[in-house]
């Protein structure tokens, strides 16, 4: 255990520090930025695709996927430094972290090269479709069915929650191959391009606004879908649920980081002699110290549930005790925040009662506080199912 | 930064907590040579930490923790035997003060050494059935206290919250009621997973002190706060969850639960408790 920064790591971090500060655009400085959305503003592709160009955009993968093989803590250094300065790398996070992500580790040779390159390099953005009205934090119990069909697949069900869906080009939908196995065992991972015949997308408000209109209903009649599309082998989608889930937690804890140093800068002058001010910078502190031991070796991955589930709850009741301290003036909706009004331009001087709204996100997508406590009893501490 | 423990720590900390396990029961006197002659006394910060999160689960009845964190940061050296030091110009519930060998009084001109035998200072009765603490008449000392002892306080909390919850673990997995493992009830397994995340946020937050202090980075005061804080917060919950899911178990005298209990809350207790360090942040 050391306080000092590796050299390596440091090194590494300065040449991208360099990087940024000679190519980052105007648009994607202080205040542009977006939420979960998959809508990409022409600027955000160019920059995503200069990111993927120069293996700045997931930097742990091999140069032929946009990266430069960076170790671990190498990548955490990258993820710091667009932090450090409210960077977005990329306008469909959903698609660069948790799709293409996963199709990196499980796809073949084909899908990488016609699915993730171009989700990498922001020429189409992807969308996640776990979630079904019937089937939230009990996934395994979904039912959107796909029948195997001569040389493919066809899809019948309903997916909802999908971040992003109105404006991606192909959604990670997660489907049930084998209706008679057991729960977990008949699942199975498909590409479904959201221009096929059969799909239609429902866009609905969220809590902040009834425009902010980020998540989807996907209904699937009749889709016809390739079996090249399959991701994964037949039936072992639970697998790569789990593969990207654990992607998603991954990310997650460096973004509640992010969004606690946020509310720390911004809810400085508010905070000044308030005890909740203490709270936070603890929790932020602890948050950064648990993430970096988790790059140790053989962390056990149950482990990432703390991480998500200390960084959620703190962002909530961060938010909530600067709305407090604020008292009536957070009543006020100044901005509106959804993809389709100026980009998000305003996310970061939203109010502080949309801020305590939106901080029920964390504490409910990617399974919620109670599933981490489950995961966390029943994985790390042992106690029966 | 590199947060993981090396091996060398690990095994320490396994050496540690097989010793202590293996000295339990046997006169104080026998487990204070042992830790002499093992060295511990004199364990970087970090090192120290560790022990001490053992000596902490472990309930040590030994003067250990104020001899190793309160008087030989204070005086730069060890005592002759056991010692403990007087931070607070009160004075009051000084730990190890009525059977310290030495005694470090911090004045306005500096740091004073006296013998314990000296000092009239009869101990105090406290609730930690294992704790020594008596009351030191202070006049003309200076309020100040120094992150060691903020750090070993909030180690030794540590120790004692991650014990108090892995008896509940035991127990939670043997009592059956409705039929099934109180364990398997998600009210149960809700409160067992909060207290290890509070366990987990305030020992990050004491190795982090520790390295600061091993390394006098100037965020060492801050993060002894912190650390200090964090420790009194994790108590809190630890000791509410703690007792309520032994049920009446945990009310008895026999319970060993009680111990750990007790110790978690004294080290709260002393040179103040969490919300006092949350306000100490702020300045
Ligand atoms: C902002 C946001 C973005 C999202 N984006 C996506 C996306 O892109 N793609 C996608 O597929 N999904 C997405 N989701 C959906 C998300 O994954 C689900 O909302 C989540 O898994 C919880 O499911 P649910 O909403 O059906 O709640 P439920 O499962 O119905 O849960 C409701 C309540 O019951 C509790 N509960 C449920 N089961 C248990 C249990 N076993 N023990 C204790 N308590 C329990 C929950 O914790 C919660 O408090 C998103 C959600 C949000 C909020």
């Amino acid at each position: 255990m050391k306080l000092a920064d590796d050299p390596e790591v440091e090194a590494f971090r300065a040449e991208f520090a360099a990087f940024l500060d000679a190519h980052l655009p105007d648009e994607a400085g202080a205040r542009e930025r977006a939420g979960s959305s998959a809508h990409v503003p022409r600027w955000a592709r160019r920059w995503q695709r200069t990111l993927f160009d120069a293996g700045w955009l997931l930097p742990g993968q091999p140069p032929e996927y946009g990266g430069r093989d960076a170790t671990l803590p190498q990548q955490l250094a990258h993820l710091e430094e667009l932090a450090r300065r409210r960077v977005y790398h990329s306008f469909n996070p959903q698609g660069l972290g948790i799709i293409a992500a996963s199709l990196l580790t499980f796809g073949t040779e084909e899908q990488k090269r016609r699915w993730a390159v171009p989700i990498l390099r922001a020429e189409i953005t992807a969308a996640l479709g776990m979630s079904e009205p019937e089937a939230g934090s009990d996934l395994a119990s979904l039912r959107t069915r796909a029948v195997p069909d001569r040389d493919g697949f066809v899809v019948n069900g309903q997916k909802v929650w999908t971040s992003g869906a109105h404006d991606a080009d192909v959604l990670l939908a997660f489907v049930r191959t084998d209706p008679d196995a057991p729960k977990h065992q008949g699942i199975s991972a498909l590409l479904v391009p959201t221009g096929a015949e059969g799909v239609v997308r429902r866009p609905f408000g969220s809590i902040a606004a009834e425009d902010d209109l980020d998540f989807n209903e996907v209904f699937l009649t009749d889709v016809r879908v390739p079996r090249e599309n399959l991701l994964g082998p037949l039936n072992e989608g639970w697998r790569v649920a789990n593969g990207s889930l654990g992607h998603e937690r991954t990310l997650l804890w460096l973004s509640y980081a992010e969004r606690l140093e946020d509310l720390l800068r911004d809810a400085a002058d508010a905070g000044a002699g308030q005890e909740w001010y203490a709270t936070l910078r603890m929790d932020l502190t602890a948050l950064r110290l648990l993430g970096h031991r988790q790059l140790g070796q053989d962390r056990d991955p149950a482990e990432i549930s703390v991480l998500k589930l200390l960084g959620s709850e703190a962002v909530q009741s961060a938010s909530l005790y600067a709305l407090e301290a604020h008292g009536v003036e957070g009543l006020e909706h100044p901005a509106r925040t959804g993809p389709y009004h100026h980009m998000h331009h305003e996310h970061f001087i939203s109010s502080w009662f949309e801020r305590y709204a939106r901080s029920f996100a964390g504490t409910i997508a990617g399974g919620t506080s109670e599933i981490q406590r489950n995961i966390i009893a029943e994985r790390i501490l042992g106690l029966p199912r | 930064m590199e947060f993981e423990l090396d091996e060398e720590q690990r095994l320490l900390r396994r050496t540690v907590r097989e010793t202590v396990a293996k000295m339990r029961g046997r006169p104080e006197d026998q487990q204070w040579d042992t830790y002499l002659r093992l060295g511990w006394l004199e364990a970087p910060p970090l090192e120290l930490a560790l022990i001490l999160e053992e000596l902490g689960y472990a309930a040590d009845p030994t003067p250990f923790l104020a001899t190793a964190t309160w008087f030989a940061p204070l005086t730069g050296r060890l005592p002759e035997g056991s010692g403990t030091a007087v931070f607070d110009g009160a004075g009051r519930y000084v730990l190890d003060a009525d059977r310290a060998d030495e005694v470090a009084l911090l004045t306005g001109r500096g740091v004073i050494v006296v013998p314990g035998a000296e000092l009239a200072a009869p101990r105090v009765p406290v609730l930690d059935p294992h704790l020594h603490a008596a009351h030191v008449d202070a006049d003309g000392l200076v309020a100040a206290v120094p992150e060691p002892a903020l750090l070993g306080l909030a180690a030794t909390c540590v120790g004692a919250c991650r014990r108090v919850l892995d008896l509940v673990l035991d127990h939670v997995r043997q009592r059956a009621q409705f039929g099934r493992p109180l364990g398997s009830f998600q009210a149960v397994k809700h409160k067992a997973a909060d207290m290890h995340v509070a366990i987990e946020r305030a020992r990050a937050l004491t190795h982090f002190g520790a390295l600061t202090l091993a390394e006098n980075d100037p965020r060492r005061t801050d993060a002894a706060h912190m650390a200090k804080a964090a420790a009194g917060e994790c108590q809190r919950l630890v000791f509410r969850h703690g007792l309520q899911l032994f049920g009446a178990m945990g009310f008895t005298w026999e319970n060993e639960l009680q111990y750990h209990l007790k110790r978690a809350q004294a080290c709260d207790l002393l040179l103040g408790v969490a919300s006092v360090h949350r306000k100490a942040l702020l300045a």
